[in-house]
This record gives C-alpha cells, structure tokens and sequence, in this order.
C-alpha cells in the first residue's frame, strides 16, 4: 500500500472534524452543560489550589505565583490531551461490544482514524483558563519577554502534552488485554493533578519513583522550570522534549500492537 | 418479608463486585499514590508555615482527616448518577420501573451490596492502619458509635443527593456534564480535598449552612472530637438530620413530578 502524505491526513481530518462538530450540535443541551461543567471543574480546582496556599508566602522555596505557574502550565499542556485523544475514553465500549472492528476496515492509519473521530471542545475551555492563569502568574513574577522565551514555552508545552497523550494512550490500549481498563483511565487521569505541584516536595524515593518509573514530573514540573528558573535547569529538564517524544512514540506501539491482537467480541 | 428481597439484592450487588478484582487493585494503588502525593504536600505545607498548628489543626490531625475522608469517600461514591443516566439512555429504566419496588430503593439496595465490600476491602482496613500508625490519636470511645450514626446518615444524604442530580438526567439527557458539576461541587464543598478549617470566614460559614458538609465534614468532626461535648455533637447530627429528611423528601418529590415526563428511545 501507498504512504500516503501529511496532507492527505490533515484534508481527512478536515473532514472528520466537520462531521463530528456536526452530529455534536444536534445535541445542543448536553454540549452547553458539559461544557458549564468543565467551567465548573476549573474554578473548583483553581478555588482549592487557593485555599491551600493563601496564607502561605512560600512552600518548600516555591513562591505562590510559582506554583500558580506551574498550575497554569499543567492546564494547558493537559489540553491537547483533553481535544484530540477523548476518543480513548470510548475505546474499553467499542471493544467490549466488537464495534472496533470498523475502524480495522479503513484504508488509513487505525490510531489516526480512530483518534480523530472525536474532537472535545470542552478542553478550549480549559485552554482560556489555563493562559490566563499563565499570563497572569508571568506577569506577577516578572520574568521578562523575549521570543526566545516563547518559543521555548511553545517546545515545552507541546513536550509536556505528549508525555500526558502518551501515558493516556497506554492506559486506553490496556482496555484490550483486560476487561475493564476504566480504572486504570481513571488512574492516569489523577496523575494530572499530581502534576501540578514541584517534585522538590517528595523525598528522594518518591522523587526518582515520580520521574522515572511514573513520570508525572514531566507534564509540568520539569518543562517549566526551563522558564522559571532559568538559572538552574535540571539535565532531565533538557531532555524532556526527547524523553516525550520516545514515550509518544512507545505508547503508539503498544496501542498498536494491543489493537492488532483484537479479534473481536459477538457480532 | 419485606426485608428479604431487599437483602437479595444486597446479595446480587456483593456477589457482582467481587467480579472486578482487578479494578479493586488499581483502585487500591492508585490511593496508595494519592495519600503519599497528600502527605509529601501536607508536610511541605506544614514545615513551610513555621508553626505546628494551622488553623486549629496539626500535621497528623489533618493527615489523618483526609485520608479518612478518602476512604470514605471510595466508601460512598455510588456512580447513581451515571446509572440513571445510563439507564435513561438505553431504556433500560423502563424494565426498572415496572418491578415491584421503588425505583428509589430499588437504585439504593442493589448497590448496598457494594458499601459492605467497600467496608471490608477499603473503610476498615484504612481505619486499622491509621488508627496503629498514628498511635492513638483515634480516640475509642462514644465517638466511635456517634461516627457509625453519622456515617448512616451521610450515606443517605449522598444518596439523595444523586438521586436528584440523576432525576435531572431525565430533562437533560446529559450525562457528563451534570455529573461533574456535581462532583465537583460536592467534593470542593463537603472538605475531601481541603480540611473546612482552612476556608476563609465567609465561605466557611456559607459552607456550613449548606449541605455537603455533612456528607464528609460531619462523621470525621465526630470521629476526631475526643472530648466530645453534648452541646456540639447534638449541632452536628441533627444538622445531618435536618438536611437527610429534607434532601430524601426533595428527591421524592422531585422524582414523582419528572418522572410523569419520561421519554424513552427504544429499550
């Protein structure tokens, strides 16, 4: 079979797109509910994060608009994750139930098809609360502007939105080893709150445990130190951008390799 | 005669989440990361605030709050809401509503069953462990069946309290959005993720004027009280009481008047 190119994805994802934008406006209630509630999710988080640190100036050496930044960092990078890979969440249903196997029949790519069936706009939301939690904390610390500095925010992010899409795809493709992956979904799903506080507040186990083993530190803490603390960069910071692109990369294998075991349930 | 049939369901609701054991380990390790992310946070808070007490609660007092409220969290959480809703959208409620029992009961003691493996898989082995680690700082005494007491009457409030939020499934037939409104509101205000004593004043006594405190606020307040006073425990539960009559007449209210609107596609 032909490769087909960039393009032709992209034109086809168009497409999809369209229809999926579609069939969501025909239920008109449930989008603006849902969407009122991830408004709901964000204040609520964005209320606790400031009754724990009101009446503190500093933990652990971390700043208020510190940890501010980092919360609004994670809020973002968890968006690409929130748009364009919710169809993850389907995926236990569509294999409980044998409808998998309409996607096997399409002459693209089965992890693109599948993925982009689904766009979550509720995740823009998200998106809005989440720069302006970062603009404000960056003006709050006086970091300064340059286009280098943005540039390196933009690398960072997307670094940061991988390793959550990477650790989200592994938890899905489980759903075709076990019965019910819901909870290791739910599981991953904690990690992104986890997330948002500094590594330096975990002992020295917990620490390694954090970053290597299950790398939470890597959807916040270690992408935006580059901007915070310039000064003091950790190596793994650095490392990062690869480090999420390997974990991308294995977590679409393992999704591919579980989605070809599959045989079907029924009819 | 009565009692008999609601025991068999309790019996069907055991017998059918033993069946998920693998869900019960992820559940377990994924609480087992969520006490140390509480506990390495707490004591970053604590050390960086200079003083032993803050806002009236120590170390180990607010420790052992929130892991206690974890666990009976997992004890309570019931997913009605995604029941009803999901049973709103199959038209399986529509075999549901035909048997010869209250939809209401019928919802509550088929998942009765599950309070008492969650009690014996997760509420009392969390409360074993914290009462040896922390060495006595659970009092045993009278508190110890007033928190039974309250723990009931929580269990019925929450109960009620999702039956509401899923008869609105029957106007909305939104599912996502209205159940993380709910959570999200109930786990904010009710004090799991952040101990009530560290609100700011206005909000604390709005929060205790309303009634999710009583859901997990209430039955931990009881258990911590290791001198308790007549005067206070008496506020405390009957102000659960209070809100567990209305909150049950609420929903039967409201369930009889929606459920004359009821439409069901298929089935």
């Amino acid at each position: 079979m032909k490769r087909k190119g960039l393009s032709f994805y992209f034109r086809i994802y168009c497409k999809i797109l369209a229809q999926d934008l579609k069939s969501k406006m025909s239920y008109r209630a449930d989008f603006i509910i849902s969407t009122i509630g991830m408004i709901f999710t964000n204040i609520a988080g964005f209320v606790s994060f400031w009754i724990l640190f009101r009446s503190f100036p500093s933990i652990n050496g971390w700043s208020y608009y510190e940890i501010l930044f980092l919360y609004g960092f994670s809020l973002v990078s968890l968006t690409p994750v929130q748009c364009l890979f919710d169809n993850n969440w389907n995926l236990r249903q569509y294999v409980y139930s044998g409808d998998f196997i309409k996607y096997c029949f399409r002459p693209i790519n089965l992890f693109f098809y599948y993925q982009s069936e689904v766009f979550d706009i509720k995740g823009l939301g998200q998106l809005a609360f989440g720069i302006g939690t970062l603009a404000y904390s960056w003006n709050k610390l006086e970091l300064g502007f340059t286009p280098l500095m943005l540039i390196k925010m933009v690398i960072f992010l997307i670094t940061a939105s991988f390793i959550m899409i990477a650790l989200q795809n592994a938890a899905a493709a489980t759903c075709f080893w076990i019965q019910n992956s819901f909870y290791v979904m739910d599981l991953v799903l904690k990690f992104k709150d986890y997330a948002k506080y500094p590594i330096t507040i975990f002992s020295p186990i917990f620490r390694f445990i954090f970053t290597f083993i299950i790398p939470i530190a890597f959807i916040a803490y270690y992408p935006s130190v580059v901007i915070l603390r310039p000064d003091a960069v950790p190596v793994l910071s650095w490392l990062s951008p690869i480090i999420s692109c390997i974990l991308f990369g294995l977590s679409y294998k393992f999704w591919m390799y579980s989605a070809m075991k599959y045989n079907g349930t029924g009819s | 005669m009565k009692i008999k049939k609601f025991l068999t369901l309790t019996r069907a609701g055991i017998i059918e989440s033993l069946q998920f054991r693998l869900g019960t380990v992820v559940i377990i390790i994924g609480n087992i990361l969520y006490l140390i992310v509480v506990y390495f946070l707490w004591k970053a808070i604590y050390s960086s605030a200079g003083t032993d007490i803050v806002n009236g609660m120590t170390f180990s007092d607010t420790l052992i709050y929130l892991v206690l409220a974890t666990a009976l969290f997992n004890f309570m959480e019931m997913y009605i809401v995604w029941e009803i809703g999901r049973n709103i959208q199959s038209g399986k409620i529509v075999l549901d509503l035909i048997k010869p029992m209250k939809y209401r009961q019928y919802m509550f003691w088929s998942y009765s069953g599950s309070f008492i493996t969650n009690f014996f898989f997760t509420l009392l082995p969390t409360f074993i462990v914290v009462a040896i680690v922390t060495h006595g700082a659970i009092y045993f005494g009278i508190n110890l069946l007033l928190f039974i007491i309250s723990v009931i009457i929580a269990v019925s409030i929450n109960y009620s309290i999702d039956f509401i939020v899923g008869t609105i499934c029957l106007y909305t037939e939104s599912i996502w959005g209205i159940n993380i409104m709910k959570q999200v509101i109930v786990m904010l205000l009710s004090g799991v993720t952040v101990p009530i004593a560290f609100f700011p004043e206005p909000l604390k006594s709005i929060v205790y004027h309303l009634p999710f405190q009583s859901i997990y606020n209430a039955p931990l307040s009881v258990l911590l009280d290791g001198n308790p006073q007549l005067n206070t425990v008496l506020t405390t539960i009957g102000t659960q009481l209070f809100w567990c009559v209305t909150m049950i007449a609420l929903s039967k209210l409201f369930w009889k008047v929606s459920i004359r609107k009821i439409t069901v596609n298929g089935g």
